[in-house]
């Protein structure tokens, strides 16, 4: 375990794999199977991703039922987003491999790389 | 009230003209690690340049305030001054104007400068910590994690922990070696710091977007970065290897639209300069090229702060 912000990531995990409305007695029990940790640790955890924004809680009796906000196929794509978008919109600051390119360029590339084969076989 | 004068026309000068020579010498990357040396030093010296004007400003401004408040005070208590202190306080009138306003300007731009810095840092962790939660630690990759989106793409996330971020699109075209050198090239960005640098003068050219060594300076620190990790990737993983992995990144299958205007025109030369690079005496032309503009652009700041201050020194 990483540290605090790796439960968070496992516990948002089994929470899109259950795929339904889940306690923390539930995760919490599940959790302890294979790790030694305390009921308000994994509590605490799932109050700040409430915080976050990335659960939702309705009551139930006296505890909460925690949902993901969204899919995880739906954060990632709102992640990429948001990575692709560059200086424009975003302020954050990643720097990139290379972004996919647009077909003009990619035909500027392939001939360049065909001109450059062409002439130095290897 | 010269020296500010001198150090304005210096910071206009260097800011307007210098960005299109600068950028044709450092555009074809062959020293990448000197072009943004050269960049960050013509920065600094306009900034500099700005500060002292500034400062020498206000000095004067202040130097001639008691004359100002002299005049008004006895025009007030209804005993007239010397005409010589009137005309020197008509003189001292546009002079303050000109001190407050550009104290203002400057106090602004920097809190402006700060707000963006602060929100660049808050949006680039917001980002690094979602990426944790929503993707997948990649064991084979030390600090990576994989997102479950087709798009191919990687990218690095400075932070405590910095993360270098891939998706199941990359995963599925790059081979292993074209991994290694993807993650080479991200690993070079990292221990580069070029994050800072990116951001910093992304900040600037936010902040003053109509002078164009900061808006074309951003833009070519950015461009230079790329090529600096390319360079020490290539050196990690071998040239042929590094631009099969551009090549496919960039060529592999139909883009999103989203995705074009990215880096469109940079791949071609990115890959270009490691296929072809120019001549040995070309490059070495244009290393001493290089060298010297960033010399000079040094030189110049410093000399000019010191004759403006034995300038300000002698009256």
């Amino acid at each position: 375990m990483r540290g605090f912000g790796d439960l968070e990531s496992v516990i948002m995990q089994m929470i899109w794999d259950h795929g339904r409305p889940v306690t923390v007695r539930e995760l919490f029990d599940e959790l302890s199977q294979d790790r030694v940790i305390a009921y308000t640790t994994v509590m605490s955890t799932m109050d700040n991703l409430h915080r976050k924004g990335w659960l939702t809680r309705a009551k139930e009796g006296k505890a909460y039922r925690y949902t993901a906000t969204a899919s995880r196929e739906e954060y990632s794509a709102r992640l990429m987003r948001e990575a692709l978008a560059g200086g424009g919109d975003t302020e954050a600051v990643l720097s990139h491999f290379v972004a996919e390119i647009g077909g003009e360029e990619s035909k500027v590339l392939r001939s360049v790389v065909q001109r450059l084969s062409d002439r130095r076989p290897r | 009230m010269s020296a500010a004068l001198l150090m304005c026309l210096y910071a206009l000068a260097v800011a307007w003209c210098l960005p299109g020579p600068l950028a044709r010498l450092t555009a074809p990357g062959m020293s990448a690690r000197l072009g943004l040396t050269a960049w960050l030093t013509a920065m600094a010296g306009v900034l500099a340049s700005l500060v002292v004007a500034l400062h020498y400003l206000l000095s004067a401004a202040l130097a001639g305030w008691s004359l100002l408040v002299e005049a008004v005070c006895q025009s007030v208590t209804g005993r007239a001054c010397s005409p010589l202190v009137y005309r020197g306080a008509l003189l001292e009138i546009p002079l303050a104007v000109a001190a407050a306003g550009g104290a203002l300007a400057a106090v602004g731009l920097a809190w402006h400068y700060g707000c963006w810095l602060q929100r660049s840092r808050h949006r680039t962790r917001a980002h690094a910590e979602a990426v944790r939660i929503a993707g997948r630690a990649l064991t084979a990759v030390g600090g990576a994690v994989v997102l479950d989106v087709p798009e191919r793409a990687a990218y690095c996330v400075p932070g405590r922990p910095p993360t270098i971020v891939l998706t199941t699109g990359t995963l599925a075209v790059l081979d292993r070696a074209q991994l290694t050198a993807v993650v080479a090239h991200e690993r070079a960005h990292l221990s580069g710091g070029h994050h800072l640098l990116v951001a910093l003068t992304r900040g600037l050219a936010a902040g003053l977007p109509a002078v164009p060594l900061f808006t074309r300076g951003a833009v070519e620190v950015a461009r230079l970065t790329e090529m600096r990790a390319d360079d020490l990737a290539a050196r990690a993983s071998g040239r042929n290897v590094l631009v099969t992995a551009l090549l496919t990144m960039g060529t592999g299958t139909p883009t999103p639209s989203f995705a074009l205007a990215a880096t469109a025109g940079n791949l071609t030369v990115r890959v270009q300069r490691l296929l072809e690079p120019p001549p040995r005496a070309r490059q070495i032309r244009n290393w001493l090229a290089l060298a010297t503009a960033t010399l000079l652009l040094a030189a110049a700041s410093a000399l000019l702060i010191w004759l403006c201050s034995s300038l300000a020194r002698s009256g």
